[in-house]
């Protein structure tokens, strides 16, 4: 088997490249030009809105960042909180994916709504919730009253604070990256491990988590990434006693106008989280040897680990799930209220007076509309376009590797561990070129910079767990490549694909950091148009579109479950 | 630092040499049909009152021009009006009125002229950097209910009363900057001697919370996570009518501190003359009226007849003299360095 796994590898070593050809040109046509300018004023020794790009390279930046107590620990604290956001994420993620792959199939639809709702929710709706669960009053504070445990009044604008906030609107990432891995466990390994006497909590830490590791591996880079960038959630839930990197580059760059130190910060972060990515990279592969076709060695778990796991898995487990589900439904029942209540601000707490009047004006209000149906045209286009981008490049990367695949793919990830902050200001230098470009491609092609990290690792994961023996087999019965792939690849791969279309459809649908910096007077997104009434006051309309939204996406996803299976039955 | 302080001062001199000759005036071409005037500005209810008082009014005086509006926040469009500078794609920006003055100096926006019929109406004050549309001052707001006796003085602030119950403004930002150079003032400082603005603040932490938005403050009540801060009294006043009725704008004895929007035309527009009319509709009745009803802010032009039951709400005639105003170069120049300390020594 690894014999003629080779043989093909030096017959066609061309395969990997071209695969790898299309996201590399992609981003190299679209990205490199605002990284190049951002890497550029980074070795600008001082701040000049109107001066030229390059000029003579100082590292006066980089020395101000690093010879600066206060920064330093700034960007310690702030790769500390991604890797605590990435932890909660996966203890309250997991047990969710279990749950979602054990549903029955008719209820998966309305379940991934559920997933989904913090991406379908404004992160102010989502701040809100945090605010009603951790306040002096919160709902945390009056159930332990019940049990007469005194009110905890410091968890607001902590850490803490901002890492829940940050989980639940990242626990969509970890749950779909695990649900597709999970589920394509074909039960004949659960059925072996049963009849060895594995318990299915046991099965879950012996036999699911080790064969979910690619997932997880995926949804850990994600998570990490996005949380070491995030300012939004961090600026509402921190109160400004917490700071991120992604706060300073905004203020650098924005209030300040100081845009050598934003690029200069925004890359040592890059680098930073870069090498956590290619960390969780490298020990994912030595802890999944049979991945390479390596031979594994045996482990043993001790006797106790096992009776522990056994005694107290089951409840915290339990535990876990619906903690998760308590914060992922938060959102939702404040919508469902908020969006009827007759009140000035969306961030108003407490039902006033019922009022139809936020949905009158998304739905007829013109301007909300035409800003809606535009969202809705980029966020689908963008999720085609980066899928067929990302799917060749899925491929290289599980099936043909080659020298430099490793930077390659380090390369596709830069879109995702830039904040985006960045990337916006990289864009800035390059307005006149861009608004040469009709719009809506010029937007699209941004969308798709700006996705296809996420596709990538969703499709890699997914390409991973394709089952190799059934194209062997159909191979064998004289399929030819073009209907392997489209009659045994593809069916195997839908659920991916559903996967990576609804995440890169919702990233491209709420993305307003860099948008806002190239929005047109012909081109205002849904997104854009929020944070600009958010920039004054924000009315309750944007709970009508998200209660709209996460109704959509429920219809959407019924439909698409008479289409497609969002399993993998075949599979058994 | 010193470089970074002595490079931007060259800058701004240079800007203010070369300022002039944008502004010597030739022949402007007069609005067609098929003109369209690009317009950056906030959201909601903003964006709502000018479409309807004054994009209505431009084209019916201007039949087939086109209004296009790019929505956004104030660092956005600034950053982005800076990047265009001399090619803008806007012809009308709303700035805050530091932003503004500063805009003016860096060669982005024009300084206002007579143009504008209703420029001659201004009060002063709202003549520099840009058009003045809307005065917004900032001043105490906070829970009647916590206060052993109405706030009345900037002073108040530092009644141990309220000790680890202040949300405090973030700066930089409008009400920030105005909470800082308040503080600074009421203490025999000054925007030229902030040190003691800086030392005064410290001495009220812990603070219950660092507030970055008036939305975030009105949650921090409802929550009872705060009690007092600085604000806008304007939109305030809507909260505190519609939702809150216990929160209490003050009226300090030292005057509010002056804010103020601004509507600046483009260095380089290619629609000066619609431009120049956009902004005289703006600073018209109907528009300054809305935006007092709707919103509570008050209007720059003298001219305009304020209903009475609206008048003791807004910031009229005699009360404009009594804003607290600041040396906005000084302030600009300052503030990377005084956000830095910010940071680190108040919010961190």
């Amino acid at each position: 088997m690894t014999k003629t796994a080779t043989g093909t590898l030096e017959k066609r070593s061309f395969i990997g490249p071209l695969l790898a050809f299309p996201v590399t040109f992609w981003l190299l046509l679209t990205f490199a030009a605002p990284f190049a300018v951002l890497t550029l004023l980074s070795l600008h020794e001082y701040p000049d809105p109107f001066g030229p790009i390059i000029q003579p390279p100082s590292a006066a930046q980089f020395a101000s960042i690093f010879g600066d107590e206060f920064l330093v620990r700034i960007i310690i604290e702030t790769l500390l909180l991604g890797a605590g956001v990435t932890a909660l994420t996966v203890l309250l993620g997991y047990p969710l994916a279990l749950w979602l792959v054990r549903l029955p199939l008719k209820w998966r639809p309305l379940a991934f709504a559920v997933i989904l709702i913090p991406l379908l929710t404004n992160v102010v709706v989502r701040s809100l919730g945090i605010v009603l669960l951790l306040a002096p009053d919160g709902l945390i504070n009056q159930v332990l009253s019940v049990f007469g445990i005194p009110p905890f009044r410091q968890m607001l604008y902590t850490h803490g604070a901002v890492a829940l906030a940050l989980a639940q609107v990242f626990m969509p990432f970890m749950v779909l990256a695990l649900y597709d891995v999970l589920q394509g466990t074909s039960p004949r390994v659960h059925e072996a491990a049963e009849s060895l006497g594995a318990s299915r909590t046991i099965r879950v830490f012996l036999v699911d988590l080790p064969l979910s590791l690619p997932g997880l591996r995926a949804g850990i880079i994600i998570v990490f990434l996005m949380a070491s960038t995030a300012y939004v959630s961090a600026t509402l839930l921190g109160g400004k006693k917490v700071w991120t990197t992604g706060m300073l580059v905004w203020q650098e760059a924005l209030q300040n106008l100081n845009a050598p130190m934003a690029a200069a910060l925004a890359l040592v972060m890059t680098l930073a989280s870069t090498v956590f990515a290619l960390l969780v990279i490298g020990i994912t592969r030595k802890l999944t040897p049979w991945k390479s076709g390596a031979p594994g060695s045996s482990r043993s778990v001790p006797g106790w680990l096992l009776r522990i796991l056994d005694l107290f898995g089951p409840v915290i487990g339990k535990l876990l799930l619906a903690s998760s589900l308590l914060l992922l439904l938060l959102p939702l029942v404040l919508v469902m209220i908020q969006s009827f209540n007759d009140v000035p601000q969306a961030t108003v707490a407490g039902f006033r007076a019922f009022t139809l009047k936020w949905y009158d004006r998304v739905l007829f209000g013109g301007a909300y509309a035409a800003s809606f149906w535009i969202s809705v045209q980029l966020a689908a286009a963008t999720a085609v376009l980066a899928i067929g981008l990302a799917l060749p490049a899925a491929f290289a990367l599980s099936r043909h590797r080659f020298r430099g695949l490793m930077a390659l793919s380090a390369f596709w990830t830069l879109p995702l561990s830039l904040p985006h902050v960045a990337i916006g200001v990289g864009m800035l230098k390059l307005l006149q070129a861009f608004t040469a470009i009709p719009p809506f491609l010029g937007m699209l092609a941004v969308h798709v910079v700006l996705v296809l990290p996420f596709s990538i690792a969703l499709l890699q994961a997914s390409v991973e767990q394709l089952d190799k023996a059934q194209e062997d087999a159909a191979a064998s019965l004289g399929a030819s490549a073009l209907s392997r792939f489209l009659w045994v690849i593809m069916p195997g791969l839908a659920p991916g694909l559903v996967a990576a279309g609804i995440m890169s459809f919702l990233i491209s649908f709420g993305e307003v950091t860099v948008t806002s910096f190239l929005t047109t007077a012909r081109m205002t997104t849904l997104p854009v148009r929020i944070y600009a009434e958010a920039s004054f006051s924000l009315e309750p309309t944007v709970h009508a579109v998200s209660a709209i939204l996460i109704v959509v996406t429920v219809l959407l996803l019924m439909i698409l479950n008479r289409l497609v299976r969002l399993d993998r039955l075949y599979a058994r | 630092m010193t470089t970074t302080r002595r490079q931007i001062g060259r800058l701004l001199l240079g800007a203010g040499l070369a300022a002039p000759v944008h502004f010597t005036r030739t022949a402007v071409a007069q609005p067609k049909a098929g003109d369209e005037l690009v317009v950056g500005v906030w959201g909601g209810a903003q964006e709502r009152i000018v479409r309807e008082h004054v994009e209505k009014a431009l084209l019916a005086k201007y039949p087939g021009v086109k209004v296009s509006y790019v929505l956004g926040g104030t660092p956005e469009r600034r950053a982005r009006a800076y990047a265009e500078r001399g090619r803008p794609s806007f012809d009308v920006i709303y700035l805050n009125i530091f932003e503004s003055r500063q805009a003016v100096k860096d060669g982005v926006t024009q300084a206002p002229t007579d143009a504008v019929p209703q420029f001659a109406n201004l009060y002063d004050v709202a003549k520099l950097g840009g058009y003045g549309v809307a005065f917004n001052p900032v001043t105490i707001v906070y829970d009647k209910r916590k206060a052993s006796k109405p706030v009345t003085s900037w002073q108040d602030l530092w009644n141990p009363e309220w000790r680890g119950r202040i949300a405090w403004p973030s700066y930089p930002g409008a009400q920030g900057t105005a909470a800082l150079l308040m503080a600074a003032k009421i203490f025999g400082g000054s925007e030229n001697a902030i040190d003691i603005g800086f030392r005064k603040i410290r001495e009220l932490k812990p603070f219950a919370a660092i507030q970055g938005s008036q939305d975030q403050l009105y949650g921090m009540f409802d929550q009872g996570v705060a009690d007092i801060s600085v604000e806008f009294g304007s939109f305030t006043r809507s909260y505190a009518e519609t939702r809150n009725p216990n929160i209490e704008i003050a009226n300090p004895v030292e005057g509010q501190a002056i804010a103020m929007n601004v509507a600046c035309i483009t260095v380089g527009t290619r629609n000066q003359k619609l431009a120049e009319e956009w902004v005289n509709l703006h600073l018209s009745a109907p528009c300054m009226l809305a935006y007092a009803q709707q919103i509570y802010y008050s209007p720059t032009v003298k001219n305009i007849a304020i209903p009475a039951d609206l008048q003791p709400k807004l910031v009229l005639g005699p009360d404009v003299a009594k804003l607290v105003d600041f040396d906005w170069d000084v302030v600009i120049r300052n503030q990377p360095a005084w956000t830095s300390r910010f940071n680190r020594e108040i919010a961190g």
